[in-house]
């Protein structure tokens, strides 16, 4: 094992400082690193609400290629990659359809399964995929329910409301008490 | 500029982060979003927990070539982007639709009424700007589903409450009310509507059709 002290430690590199690189000196090298962590993510994330496999794969590209374009304007002490990454992806879902809605097919009912991190996709291993995936799984199951409905079935509170008929009133505290868990783990510094 | 006292429902500020909010709604809540740093962190707060669930999905298979994909469109030169509009210096902060429609597609509605359509769909929900004279009330109305508002400049009076710039209101059908410009200047507000207005009286029905709204 020589070289592991001396070897740059990319393997590691949140994706925040990848997008600086981009914005610095539109480093290819880290927006192909980003690129195939967050592009098969993001095509997920739209084929979750609905979206034909094409049309996510082609919006996945153009998720990237904004990162790319707008890399200057992220801030790395104010948002996580991932969130950024996330906003323009659902910016770019809601102008695309205009709100022509379909219902996704539903194979996972809870829609997120955590998902084991492959050696060569450890580029996030630090962020906060694996420590949000253990506090899904630790969440109440009525919490975790509206959090799915709310973040990959396009549904607003009164519609998630309607589709397990509860008052709005439950909804909402549902909703609340599942972000203030989930914050509070995104909040802790990892080990 | 002071800070804007009501402000849109949790409820409304998740599904803005979330993205299930339509888009005529969503529209209004940026204008209030644009100048209410508390509203901002909720946003935040939702869309932080947006990004951290993006992170847990499973990756899906990308077509094979995907990345050289990538790789080639990111050298081609960027999409010449189209100029912003000019803020108002008079309005809040307004989204670059709403200063388009105010500039290309504001129309006439009723004596001291101007309209100007931004978004339509989906369904019967459209949002609009609406502009009304000093000294001028709103024909009084009531909703079929729910309006919301956000004041670009200008107030006006509904019942005891005054609404200024970045003000936030979310009526629905159990409200009926008839809105009044308060203060010596045009009131111009950002609305989406689930439906059309329900206007309560004759003059309202008779301009209603004129002003499409």
């Amino acid at each position: 094992m020589t070289g592991v002290g001396t070897a740059r430690d990319t393997d590691r590199e949140p994706s925040s400082a990848l997008i600086v690189l981009i914005a610095e000196r539109g480093d290819r090298e880290a927006f192909a690193r980003l690129f195939d962590y967050f592009a098969p993510r993001v095509k997920s994330y739209l084929m979750r609400l609905g979206v034909a496999p094409e049309t996510a794969e082609e919006l996945a590209q153009e998720t990237l290629l904004t990162v790319w374009r707008r890399a200057q304007v992220f801030d790395p002490t104010r948002a996580a990659a991932s969130t950024w990454i996330f906003t323009i992806a659902r910016n770019l879902r809601i102008d695309l359809f205009r709100r022509d809605r379909r219902t996704p097919p539903v194979d996972d009912p809870l829609g997120f399964a955590p998902s084991p991190a492959a050696p060569d996709e450890a580029l996030c291993v630090l962020e906060d995929g694996e420590r949000i995936g253990l506090a899904i799984a630790a969440l109440p199951k009525e919490q975790a329910e509206v959090i799915a409905l709310a973040f990959f079935a396009d549904k607003t509170h009164s519609e998630i409301a309607g589709e397990i008929g509860l008052p709005l009133g439950t909804v909402k505290s549902r909703l609340r008490l599942a972000l203030a868990r989930l914050r509070a783990v995104l909040a802790e510094t990892p080990s | 500029m002071t800070n804007p006292k009501h402000h849109p429902d949790e409820s409304l500020l998740f599904d803005y982060g979330s993205g299930s909010l339509a888009r005529c709604a969503r529209l209004v809540v940026s204008g209030h979003l644009a100048v209410c740093a508390t509203c901002r962190r909720a946003v935040a707060d939702v869309e932080e927990v947006g990004g951290a669930l993006l992170n847990t999905l499973p990756a899906a298979v990308l077509r094979p070539d995907a990345l050289d994909l990538a790789l080639a469109r990111i050298e081609r030169p960027p999409p010449r982007v189209t100029l912003a509009p000019t803020p108002r210096s008079d309005w809040i902060a307004a989204p670059p639709e709403a200063l388009e429609a105010a500039r290309t597609r504001r129309r006439w509605g009723a004596p001291g009424v101007w309209v100007a359509p931004i978004t339509r769909g989906p369904g019967k929900s459209r949002s609009y700007l609406l502009g009304v004279a000093a000294g001028m009330s709103m024909p009084r109305h009531t909703h079929r589903g729910s309006e919301m508002v956000c004041v670009l400049t200008g107030a006006y009076r509904d019942g005891d409450t005054i609404h200024g710039p970045g003000d936030f209101a979310c009526s629905d059908e159990t409200v009926e009310h008839q809105p009044h410009i308060t203060g010596d200047r045009e009131c111009v507000c950002l609305v989406a509507a689930e439906n059309a207005l329900v206007p309560r009286d004759w003059v309202g029905r008779l301009f209603q059709p004129i002003v499409g709204i």
